[in-house]
């Protein structure tokens, strides 16, 4: 978001693609005005359930770019138009865009949701209903409102949020992310962004006792995978995974900084160095009893 | 003086040091002799250390039943302790003196100048070893401009990988006009294998707090962060310390030094991901937003954290800051080669005798480092290569020990200079499967935003899996190459752009090796298991029954004090029936 704007950009067509390109040239600060015949952004990739070729979720990339732009200072959304005539050369353009009437002034509606309630021809206009937030234990709410008035003054404040909850709970509990939502007013998409993003975060309980593998480089030359194969063996889970009875997840890490060790594991705090596979087995009895 | 470094801790430094206390105190030495805990030392791999001041007699492998004796002996009859001193691979007679031991004798220390000598936890012993000199001379009697030209004048550079001019990068965000502006250190190590940084923080904090002052004064900066791996507790909390203390002691905060000029420092935690370390992602990431990377110009130095001009640096360079002040420019570019001066701190891991840290003169040759410093390769084996640069890296191959280390030359051979990690690697490690681990950690890291690093990285890693799985085919290595390139060129941020590195550079120095994988379905170093088989050698074969006990899928059978047989329906390929013969009778092929 650069102060001096150097120009601006017009974009036609509020699909995938018109879309990351307004966000790319708006955060590079260019003003960009995002044209669109439909109603609203989104196009064809809104109505995917997968994308090709990887089969990720279509509205889980989209969603958060769709609320981006719609967000961002410099990028103004012109919806239910279209291009009428291109003047001029490159570098000085000049373009008439028609906007189709919608019969609301944009500029005026809150979004209050009165005329649905009013409308003669009912379910013409109809609002997305809001989810009730939902109920959590006193504890839980004091415990997140201490948290949230120890970080709301710092730039940046939602990392901070995050990692605070990841050490009290040991996993983001997806209620409490609803909630520190609606308190930080940061958008529960934007909120998800981040928590699946960083390996740190989990957003399913975990074991009793955190086993990590070191897959370092250092560690894998040194017989890593075969620590892994030895644990999955051992606890009967994959990697990632915890077992049926809460008490072991099995995680893996890039590099803990002890290359001298090599191959290294963890369990909770406890660290073991040089270790071989036979010796698994005797480790995590040691923790089962 | 005890290493504390993280380590060493590991290996139970910190209860090796309440036992010396007592025992000391025990023999009534405690006005003579006083236990001082240390950041990293560096000699890792021996662990954990000891070195007793001021005779400079080194102790290694220590175990809390070691320390009644070494104390009685050494410290009540002055008989320094043979039997816990360092013994160089493949010699008998210890060296007691820390300044004899080869690891040591080839470093030169700038950045770790302060390693294993001071009290990470205690400000004034930095203070009393020169320390925040460097910045009350720059704060008192320097302008920014004179900073800049020192810096510039030094040569330093990045020392995160990219090696960009740290004084130029200065001069770029000082002349950018902003209302504020911020200076960011980059402590997210996230090189799988490297750990330097993580080491400046533990041994010596003051001097990164020191080096991003300066910095400031030059930029005319009032706020900085420094964004730390969350993986690295023991440093943060050192960290933080030296921040409280040097508020104490009015080193940041309001008017330091009366010389009208305020600056604070705030810590920032990172939650595990590698992409973080690329500058725009990072900003992104104290942001609070979704760390991808995002198209530069603008760069950082225009429009950096909140849109304000900043400027970032790797924790080393910082490091390297306040003794160039110190010391001047001249004496700085006196190290190193023509284009890169100074020294770099590098990781020595792997299948290497001496494991730890280093600091050495650019310009050295590997043949110095892993032979003098790093004692060779164990257990006879012979050295293959050496991986620098993590992901972003390639290997080095035994033709090229003789290569003096500097950025240029590193990037001329397929690697480069990266963070610093150095994982040295024996005839045991295969090639393709080096490979295929630096994909799959890139893939998995891959913030997904450029389709080219998402999917690129995907389709070599498939086709490295093949490859070693036997199932490679002519053609692979080709398709391989110009994958590599389009994924190089075709990416945003330095992860993409460098992340087919490892696969190109083993191709080219290690063609061969891909070729036995595709043509002749072997794996020459015996790592990748779909090619390999295990067998015992009946001739050899005693029947001692020690790797039937040890197998862990009960593969092996065989009468007592008759050969064994391994049966391969049930064989999981594990290697510990190799591992633990005394008799060389399990074959691997």
């Amino acid at each position: 978001m650069a102060e001096d704007k150097k120009g601006s950009v017009l974009i036609v067509g509020g699909g995938i693609a018109g879309i990351q390109s307004s966000l790319d040239l708006a955060n590079s600060g260019f003003k960009v005005y995002l044209v669109e015949k439909g109603p609203s952004i989104g196009g064809v990739m809104s109505q995917l359930d997968k994308t090709f070729p990887t089969n990720d979720c279509a509205m889980c990339i989209l969603a958060p770019k769709l609320v981006g732009t719609g967000r961002h200072p410099n990028i103004e959304l012109i919806t239910n138009a279209e291009i009428e005539e291109v003047m001029g050369e490159a570098g000085n353009f000049t373009v008439a865009v028609k906007k189709k009437p919608r019969y609301v002034d944009e500029d005026k509606c809150t979004g209050c949701g009165a005329c649905t309630e009013n409308c003669p021809v009912k379910k013409m206009i109809y609002p997305l209903e809001e989810e009730p937030l939902p109920i959590l234990k006193e504890k839980d709410i004091q415990k997140i409102r201490a948290i949230i008035k120890e970080h709301r003054e710092e730039m940046g404040k939602l990392m901070p949020v995050l990692q605070h909850i990841n050490k009290e709970y040991n996993y983001l509990p997806p209620d409490l992310l609803r909630h520190i939502s609606k308190e930080l007013d940061i958008p529960l998409v934007a909120i998800y962004q981040i928590a699946t993003f960083y390996n740190a975060f989990h957003l399913e309980p975990r074991g009793k006792h955190i086993v990590t593998v070191c897959v370092g480089t250092a560690c894998h030359v040194k017989g890593a995978p075969g620590l892994v194969e030895a644990l999955q063996q051992e606890l009967n889970i994959n990697v990632g995974e915890t077992t049926e009875d809460m008490s072991f997840t099995l995680e893996t890490a890039r590099c803990f900084g002890c290359c001298g060790l090599a191959p290294v594991i963890t369990v909770n705090e406890n660290v073991y160095g040089k270790l071989k596979r036979e010796e698994i087995p005797k480790i995590i009895k040691h923790y089962k009893d | 003086m005890v290493c504390a470094g993280t380590a060493c801790v590991s290996c139970g430094s910190l209860g090796i040091k309440k036992i010396l206390e007592d025992e000391i105190q025990k023999q009534g030495l405690e006005n003579e002799i006083l236990v001082v805990t240390t950041g990293c030392n560096g000699f890792c791999g021996q662990g954990p250390i000891m070195a007793v001041q001021p005779d400079g007699i080194f102790y290694q492998k220590l175990t809390p039943k070691d320390i009644p004796h070494l104390v009685e002996e050494h410290f009540l009859k002055g008989r320094p302790v043979k039997r816990l001193m360092y013994i160089p691979p493949g010699e008998e007679n210890p060296v007691p003196l820390i300044s004899e031991i080869g690891f040591f004798q080839k470093q030169r220390l700038i950045a770790l100048r302060n390693k294993g000598l001071i009290d990470p936890e205690k400000i004034d012993e930095y203070i009393a070893r020169d320390g925040y000199r460097a910045m009350a001379k720059a704060l008192t009697s320097m302008t920014p401009e004179e900073i800049i030209k020192e810096i510039k004048d030094s040569g330093l550079r990045g020392r995160g990988g990219a090696g960009f001019p740290t004084g130029r990068k200065w001069e770029f965000c000082r002349k950018t006009k902003g209302d504020a502006k911020y200076i960011v250190c980059n402590a997210d190590e996230g090189d799988p294998g490297a750990y330097m940084d993580r080491s400046i923080i533990e041994s010596d904090p003051h001097a990164v707090i020191e080096g991003m002052l300066i910095g400031a004064k030059a930029i005319g900066s009032n706020k900085g962060f420094v964004y730390i791996r969350s993986e690295y507790p023991l440093a943060i909390e050192r960290l933080g310390t030296a921040i409280e203390q040097a508020r104490e002691y009015g080193l940041l905060g309001k008017n330091i030094f009366d010389a009208g000029f305020d600056f604070d420092i705030e810590m920032k935690q990172g939650a595990g991901a590698f992409v973080c370390g690329e500058e725009t992602s990072l900003i992104h990431s104290i942001e609070g937003i979704t760390p991808e990377p995002s198209q530069r110009p603008p760069f950082p130095a225009q429009s950096g954290l909140w849109g304000k001009p900043t400027n970032i640096n790797n924790v080393e360079t910082w490091a390297n800051v306040p003794r160039i002040i110190l010391r001047g420019a001249d004496w700085f570019a006196s190290i190193g080669t023509e284009k890169s001066k100074g020294t770099k701190v590098f990781s020595l891991v792997g299948k290497i005798n001496n494991t730890g840290l280093v600091e050495v003169p650019m310009g050295i040759t590997l043949r110095e480092i892993i032979y003098d410093i790093g004692g060779g390769i164990p257990g006879g084996k012979k050295f293959k290569a050496v991986q620098i640069g993590g992901p972003s890296g390639g290997v080095v191959p035994n033709a090229l020990l003789d290569l003096p280390i500097d950025y240029e030359r590193l990037t001329e051979v397929g690697a480069m200079m990266g963070s610093g990690g150095m994982v040295v690697m024996d005839e045991d490690t295969c090639m393709v499967d080096i490979a295929k681990y630096f994909l799959a950690f890139t893939n998995d890291e891959s913030c997904g935003k450029c389709t080219s690093c998402r999917e690129g990285s995907l389709a070599m890693l498939e086709i490295l899996t093949r490859i070693s799985e036997g199932k490679g085919k002519e053609g692979d290595i080709e398709f391989l190459e110009e994958l590599g390139k389009a994924v190089k060129d075709a990416s945003q941020c330095g992860l993409g752009q460098t992340l087919p590195n490892p696969v190109l550079s083993t191709i080219k120095h290690f063609r061969d090796e891909y070729e036995a994988h595709i043509k002749d379905k072997k794996c020459p170093a015996h790592t990748c298991k779909e090619l390999i088989s295990y067998y015992i050698d009946s001739d050899k074969c005693i029947g001692c029954g020690l790797c039937s006990k040890k197998c862990l899928v009960n593969a092996i059978s065989g009468e007592k004090k008759k050969p064994h047989q391994i049966d391969k329906s049930k064989c999981i390929k594990c290697g510990v029936c190799y591992d633990s013969c005394k008799f060389e009778a399990v074959i691997v092929e």
